[in-house]
């Protein structure tokens, strides 16, 4: 059951090489936890261990120190200490001591009873030898006791000395300490149960949102691109990743949507040469004409297919120039040189219009540009401020140097764009005035192949228009570009 | 002049040989790579134009064929591809020039005799078509003895159409040659500008040299020569 959600939470789990983020999270906080639990538990054990042996120490010297008392009082009466001694061993349950007192040559002038038959009395007297403290010895009956050695002098009158061997049962010390330990090992295995699964719960609540995410992913397709991931009630972290996601998503639906609008109108406007030369080859091949006739429809016809290779050739150019990649070959170029020369090749026709057409370029400005392509955007430019103007009217280039940028204009005072026309006219296909025939206003991609080679050079276009009055196109190129 | 024209496309090598035939080549045509490489090994051709996507064995194989096989002959290709790669592919596998489609014809036969003609002879100072002589290095032109006022781009027109008199020069072709653009808008720049070199020129004699091919370019020829 556990390793099945797993995989449900992490389609890829059993792929080599990607491990589930649900079962790290999980090893890592059972790991840690299992960790916090084993420390607390030992610590505590150490602590209620430490504790024991103080108090137990504690009685045995407070217990000698009865003892010594007690035989300074009595002046080395060594009856008083025996029944001093008889009396404790028999009413002490719960600790039991032992004392043993022996006189200087070594006589034992009092004992516990039992002491000789739980304790080893050799041994007592061998481990006190160079043991100035408290000691810890074994008894032959398997419980451990911590003893005392001690020189005590009867009566100040006396030379000799007593020595009192005392023990302490620990027992009931390892009995409390041997419950505490079953403690530790039930709080452990509990840990060790516990843990993982609640590792795991974590786990899985906190990849929630993440499957539920890939989830919404995992059923958008080209058709439901306006499905949206609910990123409210997330926490941070994923409805960061969420809101990235729809920002995607967004992209992709109004990239999918102009894609599907280009495509309508590419049918669309292919549909009317190719029906033109379809119809005028089929109205000409009805019946027998003359050579003249004959002519006529066949440069009609080549006159189609020209103007359908050019559909197409701006519209590879379009597309291509979308791909990623650098797709210029830029040369240092002066581009006053250049506008003077965009001058020089309209001047002709703009003559014949009445329309003066001027370049003025202040300092030289020079900028890396594609030549080719620069010119093209710039010739389409004048090609559309010619197409606005009449008789009258003027057209002005002029390049300048702008902060760090480069600000190429083109002016007219032409019959210019209306407000609602002006924002779509970098638009393909948007013609600006529809009743503007294909003849004069070619299919529409000019000022959008404009807009496609200043963004290949990293820069910006903005129009500008007054109807009546004129329109201002201005590129701004990044100087370096 | 001997010309293999290597083209799938039944209609494409249709119109290729009729047009090639009428402009006085003798032209042989090979409907795949194989035909063709067949075809070179038999006859001296003195250009081959080859299409790139061939049914079978493609161009590019055709061309490394005929360039390994130590074969000089000139080679022009046609492709419906014409991504950057795939031109400098083209040109260093050894092709001589690349042309896309769809393409002019009259385009096509231009840079056939440009290869042609290469090295290019030294250029005479004078040009001369019908009574129309242009003096290359005055910069001056004169028609029946009388002289023509030309402001310096007409003339670089001029001259334009009369060394390559009698072909179909196509509006690209003149706007780049002239006024070294490389894009040919919507607008009628050249058109303009032929009809005012035509007002010069033509207009105040009775032969008309300039002559319009309606849906490709302009030529200038002798009339009498046809």
């Amino acid at each position: 059951m556990f390793w099945r959600t797993l995989r449900e939470i992490s389609p890829r789990a059993g792929r080599p090489g990607r491990a589930s983020l649900a079962l790290l999270l999980t090893a890592w906080y059972t790991l840690a936890s299992f960790l916090v639990v084993t420390a607390a538990t030992g610590l505590l054990y150490l602590g209620l261990a430490n504790n024991l042996r103080k108090i137990s120490e504690q009685s045995l010297l407070d217990e000698l120190d009865v003892c010594r008392a007690l035989v300074r009082e009595r002046g080395g009466d060594s009856q008083a200490l025996h029944e001093e001694v008889e009396i404790d061993s028999a009413v002490r349950r719960y600790q039991k001591f032992y004392i043993r007192v022996l006189d200087a040559s070594g006589a034992a002038l009092s004992t516990t009873p039992g002491m000789d038959r739980d304790l080893s009395l050799s041994r007592l007297a061998q481990a006190a030898e160079g043991q100035p403290g408290i000691f810890w010895i074994d008894s032959p009956g398997g419980a451990p006791y911590r003893a005392i050695v001690a020189r005590l002098t009867p009566d100040s009158t006396r030379r000799d000395t007593w020595t009192l061997q005392m023990a302490v049962d620990l027992t009931q010390e390892q009995v409390v300490l041997g419950r505490q330990r079953v403690w530790v090992w039930a709080v452990l295995a509990a840990a060790l149960i516990f843990c993982p699964g609640v590792g795991f719960a974590i786990a899985r609540r906190g990849t929630r949102p993440l499957r539920e995410v890939a989830e919404t992913a995992r059923h958008i397709s080209s058709s439901t691109l306006n499905e949206r991931i609910r990123a409210e009630g997330y926490p941070v972290e994923v409805a960061v990743l969420g809101e990235a996601f729809n920002a995607m998503l967004e992209r992709l639906e109004e990239s999918f949507a102009r894609l599907s609008r280009f495509s309508a109108d590419i049918a669309h406007e292919l549909r009317t040469p190719v029906n033109n030369i379809r119809g005028e080859a089929e109205v000409a091949l009805a019946r027998t004409r003359t050579p003249e006739e004959y002519g006529e429809v066949l440069a009609s016809c080549l006159e189609e297919s020209v103007r359908l290779s050019e559909l197409i050739e701006s519209l590879l150019f379009l597309a291509r120039s979308e791909s990623p990649g650098d797709h210029l070959k830029r040369t240092r170029e002066d581009l006053g040189r250049l506008l003077t020369d965009l001058r020089d090749y309209y001047e002709a026709t703009a003559t014949e219009m009445g329309v003066t057409l001027t370049a003025s370029v202040g300092d030289s400005v020079w900028g890396d540009v594609d030549r080719a392509l620069l010119q093209r955007a710039l010739g389409n430019l004048v090609s559309n401020a010619l197409a606005h103007c009449s008789a009258g009217d003027g057209i002005r280039l002029n390049a300048r140097r702008q902060g760090g940028q480069i600000c190429i204009e083109v002016r007219d005072t032409g019959s210019g764009i209306s407000a609602e026309a002006l924002p779509r006219v970098f638009d393909r296909f948007y013609r600006a005035d529809p009743a503007r025939s294909r003849n004069s206003g070619g299919a529409g991609l000019g000022l959008a192949i404009v807009r496609q080679i200043v963004y290949l050079h990293g820069g910006d276009v903005q129009i500008s228009s007054e109807r009546g009055s004129g329109t201002t196109v201005s590129v701004v190129l990044p100087q370096s570009a | 002049m001997k010309l293999l024209i290597i083209e799938d496309e039944a209609k494409t090598a249709s119109f290729l040989k009729r047009g090639f035939s009428e402009a006085g080549f003798v032209v042989s045509v090979a409907l795949d790579g194989a035909d063709g490489m067949r075809q070179i090994q038999t006859g001296g051709f003195d250009l081959i134009v080859l299409d790139i996507m061939l049914p079978g064995m493609d161009g590019w194989h055709v061309l490394t064929w005929l360039r390994g096989a130590g074969l000089q002959t000139p080679v022009l290709i046609l492709t419906a591809r014409d991504e950057v790669p795939d031109r400098v592919k083209g040109l260093e596998l050894g092709a001589d020039d690349y042309l896309v489609k769809p393409f002019a014809f009259s385009e096509l036969l231009a840079r056939v005799r440009t290869i042609l003609r290469r090295p290019p002879v030294r250029e005479a100072s004078t040009l001369r078509v019908a009574d129309l002589e242009l003096d290359m290095e005055g910069h001056r032109a004169t028609r029946a003895g009388q002289r023509l006022d030309l402001t310096g781009r007409e003339f670089t027109l001029l001259s334009l159409l009369v060394r390559r008199a009698g072909e179909v020069l196509t509006r690209t072709l003149i706007a780049q040659a002239v006024w070294d653009m490389n894009f040919h808008g919507d607008t009628n720049v050249v058109d303009v500008n032929v009809r005012r070199l035509r007002s010069k020129v033509d207009d105040p004699f009775p032969r008309k040299l300039l002559r319009t091919v309606r849906g490709v370019g302009y030529v200038l020829e002798n009339p009498e020569r046809n």
